[in-house]
């Protein structure tokens, strides 16, 4: 007995060590051909469409799914970032804006494919936009803004022809399309899962794709990882070919500085949400790659509520603007990485263009500060408290107290809160904090986008409540304003309003910072800030 | 026979009379999450265009549209079906996301008390044989570095040597190398069900990622155990029945072994039951420096977002476990010490 299960034992061994040899290269290979990206975030849904989804689950449905166009890329100061003003075909081959505005004609490429096989059609394309604005989903308030909001406003003209009509020249009605919601979805099978409560599939779609993406999911596990494989017969990329990778592991690693050991020990190739002191010494170290891109399409700002006393007096803004400590908030929370809103000067006290978000002629001035002060009526100063989220922390928390730091010294006492990110949005929504700091980010960053979005209506994310019909009507007669001058006109007029005003103050727009192996390339910064795995390769 | 009967029978008996307990804490933190600041509808609702329709739409989701004491009819009406809601964050019913990721807690947990245990209570016997000697001064140092340290420290100090510096063990990412393939699940330990696939090196590979976590949680239970047990030893070792023992000849082991241990291990055992209770909801600085998906960074990142489901489902689990624990602990006594019956 003992005899025969030694020697079974050894053949185990003898079998395995044979494996070992046997595997070895191939998995060599197979490791420079997968992508590993790490993320402290985690992948909730495959529709992200889904109420409550996350941005990593936005960044997934890029590579699963096709739209029916996309961004292409430019490169800023030698980056390559998204190009808001170059849209591609993805799903279709070609398309057509008639030249009154109001009609976009889009042809659908003949070899396009679904991953089971199926061709994509027209019909395919209007189920998919007809659920995106019908459907309960997220897809409807953003193709708002793109004034699509019907059913009605998407027709099939032949089978590779698809027509969007609109109600208005509207010139975000195209880039929308190119956005993360608009995804085109393999109407066929969806509708198989379709049920009477729930015609456009959604609970089936939230744990199962039907796309025609570049990438097929091999395994979900909600908040642990998601593991994508190439879907060979894709070929929207732009060298007409699949995409590089051969897999993909997207994988939730929630502690920052065990996600900056594992890129710096080349077990991860990609990593964007490091710390910023992680990202500091790591770019030092010179081992690995570090694109850092300023967010342009976000802006982190502190907001003061303008219905609130006493920030409801203009003067006491202007004195939180130049009591802030601009550039120590700025190395303490950033480390310096990104683009400053702070400390422009404007010759003529004008407005140096009208793009959004602008560099505000802002600096640390106390003496300024408290004539400001002097001015509103409150020469001793006042308490208040100061809000950030948990989330933020790293960044909100040496920052808030730089700004108790110096604001005691104009006589404004501040008490710092610290919340839950449930609370803060909760209390953000309600309209209940008086000062704070928050993020905006716009996936079209137009300047009418934002100031229509972040500054006009009794609605959550006008943060600073501010209620200024002037500005409010610019800003809407500025978004379907064609002839280019006037709106940039338009968009002068709005930063001077915003400036005299000071409802918030933009602060800076922080780095997204991309770390990865040296051996990667093509890293694009998104509109959604994540990575589009389609863009990468290895050398 | 009868005594195992017997036994079963007031085992039972202690379960039934901790329903009630186990009810109340249902209702308790059910309260309490809707009385804690946190629209949990607002904060899923956050896409960039997210608005009020969003929001109302998400609160009929979660339920959250009807009054208080509707959504706990509700809410009780689907435990008694063995629904425990669906957690917004990652998607999933929440029974679903429990029972996968209870057994990596209770693998690592279990683990990090054996490893506790195997050096607690050596260490607090010899500490207790030389009382105030160098060996008891280097044990008193050594838990009390453990204790001094946090965990998620010692964790990433580990780490940093282990994994950074000498690259001996691999990368801290949750159980099992991304790269390995899963055994079929039988038991959900993964140590157990590589065993039972008999795959040698996809279990070597699922120790190699347990043991830099669970020691990192032994580290800070070595303290309690040692201290107890040493200071049970002493009281052992110092009473009638050990004078005796020695007195009559019997051998070193004998005395310490048999007869001071078994009499000291009582309180050792209780607080190895607490100890283990705590580890399995307090690891959670563990579980996020090693990613590992266990229950309770769940239960956190579900605090943190005000995902009600989840956090119930948890501490109704917690309660659960607690409850056996005690069971399991009473007989143990029984064990150690006959005289000792559970009532």
């Amino acid at each position: 007995m003992r005899f025969v299960s030694f020697r079974s034992a050894s053949s185990v061994l003898a079998t395995t060590a044979l494996l070992l040899i046997a595997t070895a290269p191939s998995q060599a290979q197979t490791r420079a051909e997968t992508l590993r990206y790490v993320t402290g975030a985690s992948v909730n849904a495959l529709d992200p469409n889904i109420p409550g989804s996350t941005r990593e689950s936005f960044a997934l449905s890029m590579s699963t799914y096709d739209r029916l166009v996309a961004f292409g890329r430019k490169q800023l100061n030698g980056k390559w970032v998204f190009d808001l003003d170059k849209i591609t075909g993805e799903l279709a081959e070609s398309y057509d804006v008639s030249p009154d505005g109001l009609k976009l004609t889009f042809r659908l490429r003949k070899d396009a494919k679904f991953q089971d096989g199926s061709p994509v059609t027209a019909e395919d394309v209007k189920w998919s936009l007809d659920r995106c604005v019908t459907a309960p989903i997220l897809g409807k308030a953003q193709l708002l803004t793109g004034s699509l909001t019907s059913a009605d406003q998407f027709k099939v003209i032949d089978p590779l022809t698809i027509e969007v009509t609109l109600p208005k020249p509207d010139k975000l009605a195209l880039p929308n399309l190119a956005t993360v919601y608009p995804l085109i979805i393999n109407s066929k099978v969806a509708k198989e899962h379709a049920t009477p409560e729930d015609p456009w599939a959604t609970a089936w779609l939230k744990e199962h794709t039907a796309g025609s993406g570049a990438y097929v999911i091999e395994s979900f596990k909600p908040g642990e990882q998601v593991i994508i494989k190439r879907n060979e017969a894709w070929n929207r990329g732009s060298p007409d070919k699949p995409a590089f990778f051969k897999r993909v592991i997207v994988q939730s690693v929630p502690e920052p500085a065990t996600r900056a050991n594992l890129v710096e020990r080349g077990d991860a190739d990609l990593v964007v949400d490091l710390q910023a002191s992680d990202v500091q010494s790591l770019e030092a170290k010179g081992k690995l790659k570090v694109v850092s891109t300023p967010q342009y399409n976000s802006i982190t700002f502190v907001s003061m509520n303008n219905q609130i006393p006493p920030f409801d007096n203009v003067n006491v803004r202007r004195a939180i603007a130049f009591a802030l400590p601009y550039e120590d908030m700025f190395k303490a929370a950033l480390f310096g990485r990104g683009a400053p809103l702070f400390g422009a000067t404007w010759p003529d006290g004008k407005p140096l263009n009208g793009i959004y978000p602008f560099q505000a002629p802002v600096k640390t001035d106390l003496d300024k500060a408290r004539e400001y002060l002097k001015a509103a009526g409150l020469p001793e100063g006042f308490s208040t408290t100061f809000s950030f989220n948990v989330g933020q922390a790293s960044t909100a928390e040496p920052m808030a107290a730089l700004v108790k730091e110096s604001l005691a010294k104009i006589g404004i006492k501040v008490d710092i809160q610290k919340l839950p990110d449930a609370q803060m949005s909760t209390q953000i929504n309600e309209k209940k904090l008086p000062l704070f700091t928050e993020g905006i980010v716009a996936w079209l960053p137009s300047t009418d986008y934002f100031y229509r979005n972040f500054y006009t209506g009794n609605q959550r994310w006008n943060y600073s409540s501010i209620n200024n019909p002037e500005l409010a009507a610019i800003a809407q007669e500025a978004r379907f304003e064609p002839d280019k001058a006037k709106y940039e006109e338009d968009g002068r007029k709005l930063n001077a309003i915003h400036f005299s005003e000071m409802p918030q103050i933009p602060l800076w727009q922080p780095n997204q910072d991309a770390v990865m192996a040296s051996s990667i390339e093509g890293y694009t910064y998104e509109f959604h800030r994540q990575v589009d795995y389609r863009d990468v390769s290895r050398k | 026979m009868t005594g195992l009967g017997a036994t079963v029978a007031r085992a039972g008996r202690r379960l039934l009379s901790s329903l009630p307990a186990l009810f109340g804490v249902l209702v308790f933190t059910f309260l309490l999450m809707r009385v804690l600041p946190g629209d949990p509808a607002v904060f899923f609702a956050s896409g960039p265009n997210a608005g009020k329709e969003e929001i109302e739409q998400i609160r009929k989701q979660m339920g959250l549209d009807k009054s208080v004491p509707e959504q706990l009819v509700f809410y009780l009406s689907d435990i008694g079906r063995g629904n425990l809601g669906r957690s917004m964050m990652t998607g999933q019913p929440v029974l679903k996301d429990l029972r996968e990721r209870l057994p990596a807690s209770l693998e690592l947990t279990f683990t990090a008390l054996l490893i506790a245990l195997i050096a607690a209570v050596p260490l607090g016997v010899i500490a207790a044989l030389k009382p105030g000697s160098l060996v008891d001064h280097g044990v008193r140092l050594f838990c009390a570095l453990g204790v001094c340290v946090p965990t998620f420290v010692s964790g990433l100090l580990l780490i940093y040597v282990f994994y950074y510096l000498l690259g001996l063990a691999p990368d801290p990412t949750g159980r099992i190398d991304v790269f390995t393939s899963l055994p079929p699940q039988r038991t959900g330990f993964l140590s157990i069900d590589f065993l039972l696939a008999g795959d040698i090196e996809g279990w070597w590979a699922a120790c190699k990622q347990l043991i830099l976590p669970a020691v990192s949680m032994a580290l800070f239970v070595i303290a309690p155990l040692a201290r107890i047990t040493r200071a049970s030893m002493l009281v052992s070792l110092g009473s009638d029945f050990v004078r005796t023992a020695r007195s009559v000849g019997l051998s070193w082991q004998k005395v310490v072994v048999t007869y001071a241990l078994r009499n000291a291990i009582l309180p050792v055992i209780t607080i190895a039951g607490i100890v283990f209770s705590t580890m399995l909801g307090a690891n959670v600085l563990v579980e996020k420096v090693f990613s590992w998906p266990g229950v309770a960074s769940y239960a956190l990142d579900a605090l943190l977002s005000s995902d009600y489901a989840p956090v119930q489902g948890f501490v109704l689990l917690m309660a659960g476990i607690f409850v056996l624990v005690n069971l399991v602990v009473d007989i143990c006594y029984g064990i150690a010490d006959p005289r000792v019956s559970i009532g």
